[in-house]
């Protein structure tokens, strides 16, 4: 799919970018897009996509092979610690200092050099904004997931961010900490904040992005708005499986034997995911199947357009090619 | 106005590596030494020759040894760094790779130079009187600068190197170990020893620091201390240059 990238004054600006770790295998494939002022724009793709190689070419951390990027009218690998001034980053794995809530708080705001003071204020401000109170002299390394995911975020907040990236920040959480986590951010989002956000999951690329990259094997495979994605994929429906029985391998391989690419099998899940243009049909020959192997339908359910649908039928055709 | 870097990021170790638990391990074991061998090998240096103090032979030697505890939190900094995601965190900020090692590098030396002064302190009380010259408290300064970057070098290329914390753990005990009782920190190198442990002392960067810093403290030093220093900081140079080579070169650097 072409890419977009004749937004004007673009906060992020990605050209024709490939990185290799190996020398021969590449992460990133020519990977081109722009990001605007006040967007929040989604990197969604499986794991081993390329969307952490991504991230780390975006906040400097590593030097891409081939290709142009610009942050904010800067170049990472000139201005590396003038881009980072002015970005935040969420990392996906944990990342704090050993002390308090309070302390970690503290210590970020004193490295990016905010002032005593106004550092106090911000601590307190986004401790109360995002509900950490009740926990502001426990050790960090002490709290719940969401806890800590939420003092990641707010952390970033300490200094004066244009771009915030979050790379996965969601993993582990529960729905509800999930849609808090991201209802946070939205709040700054409205502030006019910039946010590069990279997830496998759907429903929050959805829920946050106004755009959104579909990304596979260092490849764009889709991207537009969330809207436009779900048009362009219109009619198709995605039929959703899951089967009890000794033989639900033999019907899973069945099914993907009749549908090819176009059904996806959650391995670890025990389930599988058919996209399809005619639903009557395809359900008729998911029972078949059923029937056939002898497998019990423990849940089927047929869905209307959601990102799901654009994301696998994207990363499907990819596939067949 | 805006402090630099360098020292925002001392200011940071220092902060996150001053808690009660690497407080004791960092004082507490070598005033443990200065207690416990020093009263209790007192009794056989005075029986042996009552003009001498082995309290007063040991305390320096303990200042010395300030400098390998101040390495230890060095590599420590940068494995803990490591493993709780503080590392990559930091890269992301406004600093650049080379301010993050030298930060390190700094604080391990003021932890030497602070250990060093509270082992002082410590010697103070329990001999009585102590006196050091200028030209002496200098050179006790000076050793221990280097002497801490020497082993902040060592254990931040050991640190780049491992792979896991248990490898790592038990490569700095038994650092800690060898390099402690193979110098002249609790005993002089003597003839009487088996030649394998006095080529031991003498590949000991360790000695030389506690040599250095004796005859300051003593107020005995000779042309040989000012060769033993040269020496010193050759070395150290070349572990720097190591340590922030690989350092550079390793997963650890992002780079």
């Amino acid at each position: 799919m072409a890419a977009i990238t004749n937004s004007p004054n673009p906060v992020i600006k990605v050209e024709g970018l490939r990185h290799t770790y190996d020398g021969k295998n590449y992460a990133l494939k020519g990977v081109s897009f722009d990001v605007r002022k006040g967007e929040v724009f989604g990197l969604l793709g499986k794991n081993g996509a390329g969307k952490s190689t991504l991230i780390k070419v975006l906040t400097t951390l590593i030097r891409a092979s081939e290709g142009s990027v610009s942050i904010l009218g800067m170049d990472p690998v000139q201005e590396g610690p003038k881009i980072r001034r002015k970005i935040g980053v969420v990392q996906q794995d944990e990342t704090f200092d050993f002390t308090t809530v309070q302390g970690n708080f503290d210590i970020y705001g004193m490295l990016w050099g905010v002032p005593r003071a106004e550092r106090a204020r911000r601590r307190d401000e986004l401790i109360k904004k995002f509900g950490l109170e009740d926990v502001r002299k426990k050790r960090s390394f002490d709290l719940s997931g969401g806890q800590k995911r939420r003092v990641q975020v707010a952390r970033e907040m300490m200094h004066d961010v244009d771009v915030l990236f979050l790379d996965e920040p969601t993993v582990g959480l529960d729905v509800i900490m999930r849609r808090q986590l991201l209802d946070f951010v939205r709040q700054d989002v409205a502030n006019g904040l910039t946010v590069v956000f990279t997830t496998h999951n759907l429903e929050e690329a959805d829920y946050l992005c106004d755009r959104v990259a579909v990304i596979d094997s260092g490849r764009i495979l889709a991207m537009d708005t969330v809207d436009n994605l779900k048009t362009l994929y219109r009619g198709k429906k995605t039929i959703e499986i899951t089967v009890d029985s000794p033989t639900a391998e033999t019907f899973y391989h069945r099914l993907g034997r009749e549908f090819g690419a176009e059904a996806t099998v959650k391995q670890g899940e025990g389930s599988a995911l058919v996209l399809t243009d005619n639903p009557k049909e395809a359900l008729a020959s998911i029972l078949n199947i059923a029937r056939e192997t002898g497998a019990q339908i423990e849940w089927l359910n047929v869905r209307k357009d959601t990102l799901e649908d654009v994301f696998i039928d994207s990363v499907s055709k990819q596939g067949t090619e | 106005m805006e402090l630099p870097n360098l020292v925002r990021l001392v200011y940071r170790n220092i902060k996150v590596n001053t808690d009660y638990g690497t407080l004791i391990i960092l004082i507490g074991l070598p005033a443990a030494y200065l207690v416990f061998f020093g009263f209790g090998f007192q009794s056989f240096a005075s029986a042996g020759s009552p003009a001498h103090s082995y309290l007063a032979f040991l305390a320096p030697g303990v200042m010395a040894f300030q400098t390998v505890m101040a390495g230890t939190v060095g590599g420590s900094m940068l494995w803990a760094d490591r493993r709780w995601g503080m590392l990559a965190q930091l890269l992301v900020g406004p600093f650049t790779r080379l301010q993050y090692l030298l930060g390190i590098m700094l604080t391990s030396v003021m932890f030497g130079l602070a250990g060093a002064a509270v082992m002082l302190v410590g010697a103070y009380l329990l001999i009585g009187s102590i006196s050091i010259g200028f030209l002496g408290g200098l050179t006790i300064i000076a050793a221990i600068l280097v002497g801490s970057i020497f082993f902040g070098s060592l254990m931040l290329l050991i640190s780049a190197l491992v792979k896991s914390n248990n490898a790592y753990n038990s490569i700095q005990v038994l650092i800690i170990f060898v390099v402690n009782f193979a110098s002249t920190v609790f005993y002089p190198l003597s003839s009487g020893l088996p030649i394998e442990l006095r080529a031991l002392f003498v590949i000991n960067p360790l000695t030389y620091i506690a040599n250095i810093v004796r005859d300051g403290y003593a107020g005995t030093l000779v042309a040989g201390d000012a060769y033993q220093m040269v020496g010193l900081i050759v070395v150290t140079v070349v572990f720097l240059f190591l340590a922030v080579r690989s350092y550079m070169r390793s997963g650890v650097s992002f780079s």
